[in-house]
């Protein structure tokens, strides 16, 4: 993807997310705009550029909140790394599965994140923080990366993907 | 050796960022977090929040005004009948404050000090897996400074935590980098709160002391930051284990994070 694109993605991924998806919470639980947009660029560009650009938005997030600056640029950049490996293996981009794979990232950095507080700071009352936070959390982001990604379908992306694939055999 | 280093070049550079970040966060973990870059990225993205939610206030107020208007008329008169009540009951208080204050000459405790408060709106809620913050539409210019108490009229909500000239960061009670001195209010046991991210937990907590489910935390004052007796969060849930000498105790914040709107912010 273009250098200014990705300029783009990092300056206006922490005012959508805080801003624009606000209204989108339910019961307090918001899609994450950014893991789900990781995942999109993992799975069309590769594991490096999706593990550099899951880094630069964790950057992006630890710089903007209070948490320790990049905690969520590493668990991100590997999430871009997986997201990416898994690109070079499901082409059909709009296939429902990506709710699955998305999800199941989401949930599994929820709770490296919930280890890393439980070791450092400890008491994180685990259980509860599952089942009403990151599992519900996990779903709508998935499901709000996999709308993205249908959408990104009628462009023409995956036949770009097609052609990429196709030039490195 | 440097051929296949060569060969593997993108495999090695990825490598080398992943450990440079680990080694970041295991730095901040032992001397605190960095702050360089904090200031100019509230900056940037404070602009654009600001930017973003008045649009988004501007096309929703549209469609809004109609139905505000219909409801409107009842809504007068409701609260018409209301302010009925509220003066009724408004004159029992000022009674009842006349009354409080005679008791308190008379037990020579010291008055309590009106809160020096600003008003401010939240204009962006940041929600990094790791912490949790919002940003608020008032900054230096309005006489906010770090560390300043944010709360709502359901309880406290955190403290600011990083001030530009038109906008500051506010910290949450959630956040795990936020602590708080509190009492509970029943039988003033004191523990500090600490946040773990959708929830809070009391901290050095004696596996002896009377804690109960439903109790309420307020602000003990001890730390310098929140006026004593404000509410906090309520607790939901104490486990005591026989190998410990504290108890755990989860609390749920007083003040609803995800219906945020406005906040007050008291100055020192």
């Amino acid at each position: 993807m273009k250098p200014r694109v990705y300029l783009m993605i990092l300056l206006l991924i922490i005012p959508a997310q805080a801003s624009l998806f606000s209204p989108l919470s339910l019961f307090g639980i918001k899609p994450d705009l950014s893991l789900a947009l990781i995942y999109i660029i993992g799975l069309l560009t590769g594991p490096t550029e999706g593990a550099l650009a899951g880094m630069g938005l964790g950057l992006v997030q630890d710089v903007s909140s209070a948490g320790l600056i990049g905690l969520d640029g590493f668990t991100r950049g590997l999430f871009g790394l997986c997201a990416g490996a898994l690109g070079g293996r499901v082409l059909n981009i709009a296939s429902p599965s990506n709710i699955i794979f998305l999800t199941v990232f989401c949930l599994a950095e929820g709770i490296a994140i919930s280890l890393y507080i439980q070791i450092f700071y400890g008491n994180v009352p685990f259980i509860s923080m599952l089942f009403n936070l990151m599992i519900p959390q996990a779903l709508y982001t998935g499901l709000l990366g996999t709308l993205m990604l249908r959408v990104i379908k009628d462009k023409n992306i995956t036949a770009m993907l097609l052609r990429r694939s196709l030039q490195k055999e | 050796m440097p051929g296949f280093i060569a060969k593997n070049k993108k495999t090695f550079s990825l490598l080398f960022l992943f450990t440079l970040l680990f080694w970041l966060v295991t730095v901040q973990v032992k001397a605190g977090r960095l702050t360089f870059m904090e200031k100019p990225v509230l900056a940037v993205s404070g602009f654009f929040e600001r930017f973003i939610t008045g649009a988004y206030h501007a096309v929703g107020s549209v469609g809004r005004s109609y139905a505000f208007l219909v409801q409107t008329h009842r809504e007068n008169e409701r609260l018409k009948r209301e302010v009925d009540q509220l003066k009724l009951e408004n004159f029992i208080t000022n009674e009842l404050l006349i009354e409080n204050g005679r008791l308190r000459d008379l037990l020579g405790f010291k008055k309590l000090q009106p809160l020096n408060s600003v008003t401010a709106q939240v204009i962006g809620r940041e929600s990094s897996p790791s912490s949790r913050t919002v940003t608020i539409d008032k900054g230096a210019e309005d006489g906010i400074d770090k560390d300043m108490a944010v709360i709502t009229a359901a309880g406290v909500v955190g403290k600011v935590h990083v001030v530009l000239p038109g906008t500051a960061k506010v910290i949450l009670l959630t956040d795990p980098g936020s602590t708080l001195a509190v009492r509970v209010q029943r039988n003033r046991e004191e523990g500090l709160l600490e946040g773990k991210l959708a929830r809070c937990a009391l901290k050095y907590v004696s596996y002896y002391a009377d804690i109960q489910e439903g109790d309420l935390l307020v602000t003990s004052g001890l730390d310098g930051i929140y006026p004593k007796g404000l509410p906090v969060a309520g607790v939901i849930k104490v486990t005591k284990h026989e190998a410990s000498a504290f108890q755990t105790v989860v609390a749920e914040p007083a003040a609803g994070f995800s219906r945020l709107e406005e906040v007050l912010v008291l100055r020192k």
